[in-house]
């Protein structure tokens, strides 16, 4: 008798507690229109409102939210909707956002292995047809871009924002007080590491802790050495592509280097995000450094007058002596990629086919990348570029643009391209690499074992 | 162990005892806690001292300064950057978010830790401490999926309720275990006494072992906070909305595509502590009132 | 009375164990359909060579942070319960720890550890200035530190709370027997705290196990896989590298492994229902 007495009381006691609980929600959820644009940004569930997610973090963040209000401004009436994450964050959001069918009508992501993964699930549209149509759109981008877009011979996503490939730093002044030239050639770096080591200045910068960091270095020497063909045939899948000779020669290269101690000392403890590794290279305790071009914008910045005096230097990645491969390669970021929910109903894919057609990459967006310190992804703007008003800056973003639409081959970067399974395995033994705890050959026998994973 | 001996020091001792007296309250006091103390303490200030530090440095100035010294320029801008991004919108979730599952999860653990402990070997009730054993060890990073569903289908998403309802779930199989081992230590005969007056389980329950229990009360109440006012993923994969966030998420404001504001990070981090820093020093000493209100002996 | 308690943890934590528990005989990317996929997941999770590392991982971790934490704890806590003048100022800074997120604490120790600019040069201490993340024991020793630096403070609450409830009489009846300091400590104290230690224990030993989102951003599993406890290698498995049913696997084992530890410490702490103090 007793227990059931308590227990009615209990749920009264519950309910009870619910009622101010509820009340003081409904105040909380009685929310401020976002800052973004259309109000009540909540994600897929608005009926026939548009979203879109993407990554925090300026400027890229608030020209992608200038693009939208434009496009909000245009079409009163089919507004899109735009919420912001941070990186990590973000990757697992999407997922999990996806995996339940609540996607946000406009997908943002990094192309390769992981717009392959929703094409698998079915999850985004096939965008040939409407490449098709409107052949003005396609031709206006960086063919290279569309690299990452396409799966199976079809395009899911459209290329937007910038390009940002990867390019060899170097600090003029640290150079000049050693009377050294930069590098032309893989020899030449591995004779001046040597040197730098003895003047108590790092060869060269890297902030190992976040492995990514590290696989620049074997993209690079992989294409150098033995050309682009050597990943295509892992990312094709091919049986024991890793074993390939070029492969386990570039491998062993990149420990040559880290045996004779070419990074600086404690490399894998320095992370890259929070940009311990340019500092080094701008307080000159570094002769170069190995990057994406977005670093450019963080370098000037916070270095003070290194990049605004003219003491930061730049070039491709220099040809392995006797190596195959095209010295005009690059690699890195040929673009981010916007996909269209394939559960977004048929109006909001609407929506976002407007946006990509009529704002996105438009003129005004073209040069706000450009007034930031970046290519974007669109043909033709180099004369733009050349006519920036700052000398230093119009030199770089020239560079930028002639490496990457000059290039013989844009490859992307691995851990975008592979799936997500095997790109989880490749870091993981590029880090083992990195600490020389594993050998080229085992590295190769790892990797071999999650090919067309 | 300092004291809790209260030997009163005879003030008209000889100047000879006197000395004596001194010399044992000296080797009373605790060297080695003391020493572990003062350890403690240098360890804890100096990663605070270098967080308060930096959040008054400019980016740019970040690297190139030594990190221990204090910013040749210092500015405030960090401060007002993570002010005017929507701070105080979500503080005030994290608070919602952390009273709400507290207060809950602690009444209702209570509740069934005094049941399990004066159930009298009921299976039943056997039964229900066993599973709340065992769900002591449930990871929450792999049953997030399945919650994320069951709360779409509540309709519940992107609502604080949402993060509110697990939390209270996560926050029930440890409350439960330390509540329990409080209320068993009330002694019976006080509850045969009570029984004796005509008193119900019921009035036992509040009358009786919720203040006896307080100590343990209080420090499950504060690990609880603790952890949901820490909690970063059930905010990130139940909410979305950026008014529905809460204070770790808002972290992200200053953490790009490629790189992280740390400094302005830094800041968010000192104004989010700062409040619930001096909420704990006024009420300490209300804590620690009820930490030593356990058994008047 | 016990039933809001079962009813919230049936609906948000049992079911979703069950959830979890067929996922783990699924295939899942957790983008598409779910397949069911027999005992294939377990096969592959149990024939793992990662598995049993990530499990001596989990341990190492666990009883090494349990190991560091309780007697700083204890000693700090009996010294806080003491009438210093200056220890509630004390005891108000080391709670600050407590109160940060694991992000900022990452972010911070991650800054402070950087072999350029960090701790070592700016102190100007060559033997702060290691390859901290990078060398797979120091990686480890980082992650146990870190993780005393935010939660002694909580176990020396505990333990002052224990401490302060120890009657006056029990201490001052050994001081007249002659005990010295060292004596009463280990002879009253100790025992005294038993629960206590039991309690705060569990507290650690468990809480170790599910503990994530600071080496997740710390070191994220490495050096390699040094600091890849089980926790973070499930998550890895299921939400980086897609694979939801092997990840589920891993959490099943989680589960049953903390089953285990929860129990063992139930039994060492003696289920009985009397309690142990004086006179009850």
């Amino acid at each position: 008798m007793e227990a059931i007495t308590t227990s009615r009381r209990n749920f009264l006691r519950l309910v009870g507690l619910g009622v101010p609980a509820a009340a003081a929600l409904a105040a909380c959820s009685g929310s401020t229109p976002s800052q973004t644009g259309a109000g009540g940004g909540s994600g897929g569930g608005a009926k026939g409102a548009a979203t879109y997610w993407f990554l925090t973090g300026q400027p890229q963040q608030g020209i992608r939210e200038d693009t939208v209000n434009r496009f909000n401004a245009a079409n009163p009436k089919t507004k899109i909707a735009t919420t912001e994450f941070q990186n990590d964050a973000y990757k697992q959001k999407i997922k999990t956002a996806i995996g339940a069918g609540k996607a946000p009508t406009l997908i943002w992501g990094w192309g390769g292995g992981g717009l392959k993964s929703y094409v698998d699930a079915g999850q985004v549209v096939d965008l040939s047809g409407w490449f098709g149509q409107h052949g003005d759109i396609k031709n206006r981008i960086f063919p290279s871009a569309f690299g990452a877009a396409t799966v199976d011979g079809k395009i899911y996503a459209m290329p937007c924002e910038t390009v940002t490939p990867i390019v060899l730093y170097w600090n003029k002044k640290v150079f000049d007080s050693m009377g050294a030239q930069p590098p032309q050639s893989w020899g030449d770096i591995l004779d001046l590491v040597p040197k730098f080591n003895a003047k108590g200045i790092a060869p060269f910068s890297l902030g190992g802790q976040s492995r990514w960091t590290n696989m620049m270095w074997l993209e690079f020497l992989y294409d150098r050495i033995g050309g682009a063909e050597v990943f295509q045939n892992v990312f094709d899948g091919q049986k024991n592509a890793w074993s390939q000779p070029a492969s386990i020669q570039a491998l062993t290269e990149c420990q040559k280097l880290v045996k004779a101690n070419g990074f600086v000392k404690g490399f894998s403890s320095i992370t890259a995000d929070s940009n311990a590794d340019q500092a080094l290279l701008y307080t000159g305790k570094a002769a170069m450094m190995l990057h994406g071009a977005w670093t450019y914008g963080s370098m000037k910045s916070d270095g003070g007058d290194f990049v605004t005096g003219g003491h930061l230097g730049y070039m491709n990645f220099p040809p392995v002596d006797g190596g195959k491969g095209d010295p005009s390669d690059t690699v890195g970021n040929p673009g981010q990629y916007l996909s269209i929910s394939s559960k977004a109903s048929a109006a909001e894919q609407e929506i976002a086919k407007k946006f990509l057609s009529t704002t996105l990459l438009d003129d005004t967006e073209i040069q706000k990348w450009i007034a930031s310190g970046n290519v974007p992804v669109v043909k033709g703007t180099r004369s733009k570029l050349a006519a920036v008003s700052d000398k230093t800056d119009a030199a770089w973003l020239t560079f930028v643009y002639d490496t990457s639409s000059k290039a013989g081959n844009f490859a992307q970067s691995w851990d975008q391209a592979l799936p997500p399974t095997a790109a989880e395995t490749l870091l993981d033994n590029i880090a083992k690499l990195f600490q020389l705890s594993i050998s080229p050959q085992q590295f190769a026998d790892n990797m071999n074992k999650v090919i067309g994973t | 162990m300092a004291t809790t001996v209260h030997t009163p020091s005879p003030v008209t001792a000889a100047p000879h005892q006197k000395e004596h007296a001194g010399l044992r309250r000296l080797l009373r006091l605790n060297w080695l806690g003391g020493a572990a103390s003062w350890l403690w303490l240098a360890v804890v200030v100096v990663p605070l001292y270098w967080i308060v530090v930096t959040s008054f440095k400019e980016q740019s100035a970040y690297f190139t300064n030594n990190p221990f010294a204090p910013p040749t320029a210092p500015t405030l801008d960090n401060y007002k950057l993570v002010v005017e991004s929507d701070f105080p919108r979500y503080f005030l979730n994290s608070m919602v978010v952390a009273l709400g599952t507290t207060v809950p999860a602690v009444l209702i653990a209570f509740m069934a830790s005094y049941a399990i402990v004066r159930g009298n070997g009921s299976r039943f009730l056997g039964g229900v401490s066993g599973l709340f054993l065992m769900g002591l060890a449930i990871p929450l990073q792999a049953t997030v999926i399945p919650v994320y569903l069951i709360i779409i289908r509540m309709g519940l998403y992107d609502s604080l309720l949402a993060i509110i309802l697990p939390s209270i779930a996560f926050a029930i199989p440890l409350s439960v275990l330390v509540l329990s081992n409080f209320v068993r230590d009330v002694p019976k005969e006080l509850f045969e006494s009570m029984r004796v007056d005509g008193a119900s389980e019921w009035g036992m329950l509040w009358r009786l072992a919720f203040p006896l229990t307080r100590p343990a009360l209080v420090t499950v109440s504060i690990f609880n906070g603790l952890t949901v006012w820490n909690g970063f993923l059930l905010p990130l994969i139940l909410t979305q909305s950026p008014d529905k966030r809460t204070l770790p998420l808002g972290l992200w404001t200053f953490q790009g595509q490629y790189s992280v504001n740390v400094p302005a990070v830094l800041a968010s981090v000192v104004l989010s502590t700062l409040p619930i820093l001096v909420l704990y020093a006024i009420g300490r000493r209300q804590l620690l009132g009820g930490l030593t209100a356990g058994f008047s002996k | 009375m016990a039933l809001p308690a079962l009813g919230m943890f049936l609906m948000f934590g049992v079911v979703p164990l069950l959830g979890v528990l067929a996922l783990s005989f699924a295939q899942w990317d957790g983008l598409g359909a779910i397949h069911a996929a027999g005992l294939s997941d377990w096969r592959s999770v149990l024939s793992d060579p990662g598995l049993p590392h990530a499990l001596w991982v989990t341990f190492l971790v666990m009883f090494l942070s349990w190991a560091a934490q309780t007697p700083l704890a204890l000693l700090i806590g009996v010294f806080l319960a003491g009438h210093q003048p200056y220890r509630a100022v004390l005891a108000v800074i080391y709670f600050v720890p407590l109160l940060l997120s694991s992000a900022a604490i990452a972010i911070t120790y991650k800054a402070l550890l950087d072999p350029n600019f960090g701790l070592g040069p700016g102190l100007h201490l060559g033997i702060l200035t290691q390859d901290w993340l990078g060398k797979p024991a120091l990686a480890l020793g980082v992650v146990i530190f870190v993780v005393s630096w935010q939660f002694v403070p909580f176990h020396a609450l505990i333990y002052q709370g224990g401490v302060m409830q120890i009657p006056a009489a029990m201490y001052e009846a050994a001081a007249i027997d002659g005990a010295g300091r060292v004596r009463q400590f280990f002879s009253i104290t100790l025992p005294q705290l038993k629960y206590t230690i039991i309690t705060s224990s569990t507290l650690m030993v468990v809480g170790s196990l599910t503990f994530f989102d600071l080496i997740f951003v710390l070191t994220a599993g490495g050096p390699g896989d040094a600091t890849r406890v089980l926790a973070l290698d499930m998550y890895k498995r299921g939400f980086q590298a897609n694979l939801m049913g092997p990840a589920s696997a891993i959490a099943v084992i989680l589960v049953l492994v903390g089953l285990g530890l929860a129990l063992l410490l139930r039994r060492i702490g003696g289920g009985a229902s009397d309690s142990q103090l004086e006179g009850a």
